[in-house]
């Protein structure tokens, strides 16, 4: 049967060439050695190479021979035999997948710091202009093992957001008990702090990192204040989806808007003074009339004025957790519920639209 | 307008014009729309006391509100703005590191008396002569809306 054995000659190829593949790509435990010519002894002998390779294949029902093209006479053993090799191929090529982008990521952490050691050592007034991706691996600067801490942290702390985000809906259109979702709003409450408080350790450890935004995604950056979210914005957000409230929250949320507004303004005003003040501090004496031991004194100004970054981020984190917890305060059970369902799902299509925007099919060059 | 200048002791008296060492101003800042006379502190308001503590005593009862900040510290001036957005016109008293530690205890004292024994960091806010707190404890009473009736209660504001 010719043109049976010429079927399988090309789906053996196939069978043959896949697993191939995916072993030159993920493994270094395999020898990938297996040439890829189309000569049908070639194949076989390919073939036979993997059949020793891939032990735990069950051929016990297959009988010991290997040569293929022998079996013409019994294609649906064939066919059984080559469909469980693939799935076990792709098994263990997804295995090794794992394996490999595990090894990514940490390699990705040991790199950030390698980098930054690297920059502190290049240092000295050269400017290294590194590029500004979305990953933190180009930024330049007095990165550290306390910004890599941060994002893996972060990172737990989005999925976990998430996860909470789908409990929450679930809960809702479940209409659980408001003891059950009293108990889903403490937890998302103190999700919150639990940001805060991871934010407030990255800020000693480096603020510039943290009022970058690099740690967040591209539209989230777009909309960034001080290191994290405008928090009359996002109770702007918040009150266009808690219909109905009574008069009295209504002007509560009103008065609290305002109340925010008014505190993000006088930060505002105090970081714009903070780059009066530095610019002031740097400017001085630019045509250098009074020597190294002034510039050295400038210097010194001007890194204790930087200082004061620390503080703004930690006042606006704090704004944020009061002006969170004032809602909670305003809201009942079901609506603080709505709320942070409302919030989680905010976020996530921030992030997502960065995806997209990301992923965006652009003009060839 | 007078300029703050950073005080060397914690010796306290209001010479309007004076500028040598070791005197101490508070500012008012000018609000254009606000023009209630007592809620500036006008350094014509008298006389000193001899000892640091008489004239920080008096700085805080008698001014409804009173800001109390290192020389050149942008969270003070958060504060100020805050405080200037609200319709507030306070008096600000701005201290040089030197003299820093000792107007901690100073200041602490003073607080201490209402019966609330409180840190004093800086930027530290008195509002009807009670100490309300830093910059943190200020944010939080503004934002759980309590600030404007307390500072309507020291007189600071009208409505």
């Amino acid at each position: 049967m010719s043109s049976t054995s010429a079927h399988f000659a090309t789906s053996r190829r196939m069978a043959v060439y896949q697993p191939n593949h995916q072993i030159s790509m993920w493994g270094n435990s395999f020898k990938a050695d297996i040439s890829q010519n189309t000569g049908a002894s070639t194949i076989v002998e390919a073939d036979t190479k993997l059949d020793n390779r891939l032990e735990d294949i069950p051929r016990e029902s297959l009988g010991p021979s290997k040569r293929y093209d022998q079996e013409a006479n019994k294609p649906a053993d064939k066919v059984v035999r080559r469909l469980a090799q693939n799935r076990e191929a792709a098994r263990k090529s997804r295995l090794r997948k794992k394996a490999y982008v595990q090894q990514l990521e940490s390699s990705r952490i040991k790199l950030a710091q390698l980098e930054q050691e690297l920059e502190r050592a290049r240092q000295q007034g050269v400017y290294i202009g590194g590029h500004l991706g979305d990953a933190t691996l180009g930024l330049p600067g007095t990165v550290n093992s306390g910004v890599a801490a941060f994002e893996m942290e972060y990172g737990h702390w989005v999925e976990e957001q998430n996860r909470q985000t789908r409990e929450l809906r679930a809960a809702l259109q479940a209409h659980v008990s408001d003891i059950e979702l009293h108990m889903l709003v403490e937890s998302g409450m103190s999700h919150y702090d639990d940001l805060f408080r991871i934010k407030a350790i990255a800020a000693k450890s480096d603020v510039f990192y943290l009022m970058s935004g690099m740690w967040k995604t591209a539209v989230e950056r777009f909309f960034l204040w001080i290191g994290g979210f405008r928090p009359s914005e996002l109770l702007k957000v918040l009150t266009s989806q808690l219909d109905p409230l009574t008069e009295q929250q209504l002007v509560a949320v009103h008065n609290l808007q305002l109340s925010s507004q008014q505190a993000e303004y006088a930060l505002s005003q105090g970081m714009d003074r903070l780059q009066q003040t530095i610019v002031e501090t740097l400017a001085s004496d630019l045509l250098g009339a009074s020597g190294a031991a002034n510039c050295m004194g400038q210097m010194a100004n001007a890194m204790g004025e930087l200082e004061a970054l620390v503080s703004f981020v930690n006042q606006a984190d704090h704004l944020r957790q009061q002006a969170l917890q004032q809602m909670y305060k305003i809201l009942t059970t079901r609506q603080a519920a709505r709320a942070l369902l409302a919030l989680g799902d905010y976020f996530q299509r921030l992030r997502a639209l960065s995806s997209l925007w990301a992923a965006r099919p652009r003009e060839p060059a | 307008m007078q300029q703050a200048i950073p005080c060397n002791s914690g010796r306290t008296w209001f010479a309007p014009t004076a500028a040598s060492n070791g005197v101490v101003h508070v500012t008012v800042k000018d609000r254009p729309s606000v023009d209630g006379p007592s809620t500036s502190s006008s350094s014509s308001d008298g006389g000193g006391g001899g000892g640091g503590g008489g004239g920080m005593r008096r700085l805080v009862a008698e001014n409804p509100v009173l800001v109390v900040g290192r020389r050149g510290c942008c969270m003070c001036h958060v504060v100020k703005r805050l405080l200037l957005g609200l319709g507030v016109n306070p008096a600000v008293f701005e201290v040089a590191e030197d003299a820093e530690a000792a107007l901690v205890d100073e200041l602490a004292e003073i607080a201490g008396g209402s019966g609330v024994r409180q840190q004093v960091l800086f930027p530290a806010v008195f509002i009807g002569g009670r100490l309300v707190g830093g910059i943190d404890r200020l944010m939080a009473v503004h934002i759980s809306g309590d600030l404007v009736p307390i500072l309507k209660e020291a007189g600071a504001l009208w409505l």
